[in-house]
C-alpha cells in the first residue's frame, strides 16, 4: 500500500513539475525558430507563482461554477497523469478500462472549463466555450478511436498493460493502423492543447481565441490553476502520444536504476515531439475557424480508417 | 543489430511506411495549396524509394536499386522542382477548386481506402503460395493509392492538380509493382518511369499553353471552341 502511495507521490510530483517546464520549453523553442530570443525556460513557474501570490477579481454574476472550475480542470488533469504510464510500465493508478476514464476526466474538465467560461457572464466568455464544444465534438471521437487501435493490438483498455505488451512485443508491435492512428491523434494534440492550426497560444488580444476567451476573467490564484492545469494537459496528452505509439525505453519495475533510465528515454522522446509540434507551429498559418472542423475531419477519417484496418486484418 | 537481418523487421518497416505514404495522400485530398501538394507528392515519392531501398535490401534484389535511386532523382527531385517551376510561371499558387468539398473528399477517399483493403484481401492466399509474399497491406495500399489518385483526377478541376493525381496514381502502381513482385524487370521500370517524366513534361506544356489561351487553368473551358 505504501508502494502505491510512493509510485503515486513521484509521478504526481513529476507530472507537476514537469509540465510547466515543458510549456517553457515549447515557448523557447518556438522563439528561437522565429530568431526571437524567447522567455526564459523557467518563465512559466514564475508565472504561476506570481499569480499564485495576487488578488483576485470575481465577476458579480458568477455562480459557484466559476470559482470550481480552476481546482475540477486541475484535478482532472492531474488525475488523468496519474493513469498513464510516464516511466515505468505500470502506472499507480491502473485501471481496467482507463482507457475511457482518461478521454472522459479530460472531458469533465473541459465541459467546466467551457460552463466556467459561460458563467463569467461577458460575451468573449461564451464565445470560446462555443468553439471548444465545436472542436472537441470531432475530436474527442477520434481521441478514442486512436487510442483503441492501439489498445485491440494490445487487447486490452487499461493503459499498464497496453505499455507493458507493447514493451514486450518491441518492434512486433508496430502496425500500420498505428501509423494512422497517430496521425490521427496527433492532429487531436494540436487541436486539444489549443496549438496554432487551431487556436494560438501566445495572444488573447485576438477575436479568434479559443482557450484564452473561456479563461479571460480569471484572475490571480484561479488563473494560475487554470494556466497550470493547461500545461500538464498538454504534458499528459503528449505523454499519452509518446508512450502509446513510441513505448521504447519504459522501465518495468520501479527500481532506481530503471526509472532513472525510463526518465531519460522519457524526457528524449518529449523534447523530440517538443519540436515536432514547433515545427508545425511554426510552419503553418492559423485556420480560419470554419476551416477548423475540415482538419479535424481529416483527423476523424485517420482514427476510423486505423480501426476498421485492424479488423481487416 | 540482428533484427536488421530479420526479413519480418523489414516487412514490418515496408508496411508502416506504406501507411504514412496513405496518410499523406489521404491529407493530399484535403490540401488547397498548390505548392503544398507538389510537396506532399515529393515526400511520397521519397518514402517510396526508401521502400524499394528496403525491398532491395532484404531481399538481396540489386536491380531494385535501380528503380529506388530512378524514383529518388525523378519523382522525389526533377518532377516536383519542374513542377514547382511551373506553378511559379503561370503564377497561380493558390486554390485548388474541387468540384466536392473538402470533408466530403476526405470521407471519399476514406472509403477508396477500404475498398482498397477489400479488394487486396481477395489477393491474400497464404496457403498457396510458397514464395513468402510482402505484406498484403502494402498491396491495400498501392491499391488505395491508385484509386485517390483517380479520384483527384476526377475531382480536380484545374489542369495542373490532375497531373499530380495522375503522379499519385503511378506512384501506387509503382507501390503495387514492387510489393507483389519484388520488382518487374528493369527494362520495364525505366520504360515507365520515362513514359512518366514525359507525359509531365507535355501536360506541363499543355498546361501552360491552356492557361495562355483561356487565361485560367480550368479544363472544363476546353468544352467551347473559339476562331
Amino acid at each position: 500500500m505504501s508502494g502505491m502511495l510512493a509510485k503515486a507521490g513521484l509521478q504526481l510530483a513529476l507530472v507537476l513539475l514537469v509540465a510547466p517546464l515543458l510549456s517553457g520549453i515549447i515557448k523557447t523553442l518556438k522563439a528561437r525558430l522565429q530568431n526571437r530570443r524567447g522567455p526564459n525556460i523557467l518563465q512559466t513557474y514564475r508565472d504561476i507563482f506570481k499569480l499564485l501570490r495576487k488578488g483576485m477579481v470575481i465577476p458579480e454574476t458568477a455562480s459557484w461554477i466559476f470559482p470550481a472550475t480552476p481546482y475540477i480542470v486541475f484535478a482532472t488533469a492531474a488525475l488523468v497523469g496519474l493513469m498513464i504510464p510516464m516511466v515505468a510500465t505500470d502506472a499507480p493508478l491502473s485501471l481496467f478500462g482507463g482507457v475511457l476514464a482518461v478521454v472522459y476526466l479530460l472531458a469533465l474538465g473541459r465541459f467546466f472549463l467551457a460552463l466556467g467560461g459561460l458563467d463569467a457572464g461577458s460575451s468573449f466568455g461564451g464565445l470560446g466555450s462555443s468553439r471548444e464544444m465545436t472542436i472537441s465534438a470531432i475530436a474527442e471521437p477520434t481521441m478514442m478511436l486512436a487510442i483503441f487501435t492501439v489498445a485491440l493490438a494490445a487487447s486490452s483498455t487499461n493503459l499498464s498493460e497496453m505499455a507493458k505488451v507493447a514493451v514486450s512485443q518491441s518492434w512486433k508491435f508496430l502496425a500500420p493502423s498505428q501509423m494512422l492512428a497517430f496521425a490521427a491523434l496527433f492532429i487531436v494534440l494540436i487541436a486539444e492543447t489549443g496549438r496554432i492550426p487551431v487556436d494560438n497560444p501566445a495572444t488573447h488580444l485576438e477575436l479568434t481565441m479559443i482557450h484564452e476567451a473561456m479563461i479571460l476573467e480569471y484572475s490571480g490564484p484561479y488563473l494560475a490553476l487554470l494556466e497550470w492545469g493547461a500545461s500538464i494537459k498538454q504534458l499528459v496528452l503528449m505523454t499519452l502520444v509518446v508512450n502509446t505509439f513510441f513505448p521504447f525505453g519504459l522501465s518495468s519495475d520501479w527500481t532506481a536504476r530503471g526509472l532513472g533510465l525510463g526518465l531519460l528515454y522519457y524526457l528524449t522522446k518529449m523534447f523530440l515531439l517538443a519540436c515536432l509540434i514547433v515545427l508545425v507551429e511554426t510552419t503553418n498559418a492559423k485556420l480560419r475557424f470554419f476551416r477548423v472542423p475540415e482538419l479535424l475531419m481529416v483527423s476523424f477519417i485517420f482514427g476510423a480508417l486505423a480501426l476498421i484496418s485492424t479488423f481487416l486484418f | 543489430m540482428t533484427f536488421l537481418q530479420d526479413p519480418e523487421f523489414g516487412d514490418r518497416i515496408i508496411t508502416l511506411m506504406a501507411a504514412l505514404v496513405l496518410v499523406l495522400q489521404i491529407a493530399a485530398v484535403g490540401q488547397r495549396w498548390l505548392v503544398s501538394s507538389i510537396r506532399i507528392f515529393a515526400v511520397q515519392s521519397f518514402l517510396l524509394a526508401a521502400i524499394a531501398g528496403i525491398i532491395a535490401y532484404f531481399n538481396h534484389a540489386s536491380h531494385i536499386y535501380v528503380a529506388a535511386v530512378l524514383t529518388l532523382i525523378l519523382k522525389a527531385g526533377l518532377l516536383p522542382w519542374f513542377l514547382e517551376r511551373l506553378v511559379k510561371r503561370i503564377e497561380i499558387r493558390r486554390e485548388i477548386e474541387p468540384l466536392i468539398n473538402a470533408p466530403l473528399s476526405i470521407l471519399i477517399a476514406g472509403c477508396l481506402t477500404l475498398v482498397g483493403y477489400v479488394v487486396a484481401q481477395s489477393f491474400y492466399h497464404p496457403e498457396e503460395t510458397s514464395v513468402r509474399a510482402l505484406g498484403h497491406n502494402t498491396l491495400a495500399v498501392a491499391i488505395a493509392l491508385f484509386l485517390i489518385g483517380f479520384f483527384t483526377m476526377l475531382n480536380r478541376r484545374k489542369a495542373l492538380t490532375q497531373v499530380l493525381g495522375l503522379l499519385s496514381l503511378e506512384n501506387g502502381l509503382f507501390l503495387a509493382a514492387i510489393s507483389l513482385t519484388y520488382g518487374m524487370p528493369l527494362v520495364v521500370e525505366l520504360g515507365i518511369f520515362f513514359d512518366v517524366l514525359v507525359a509531365v513534361m507535355v501536360l506541363g506544356i499543355l498546361v501552360f499553353r491552356i492557361r495562355e489561351a483561356f487565361d485560367s487553368m480550368d479544363v472544363s473551358r476546353l468544352r467551347k471552341l473559339r476562331e
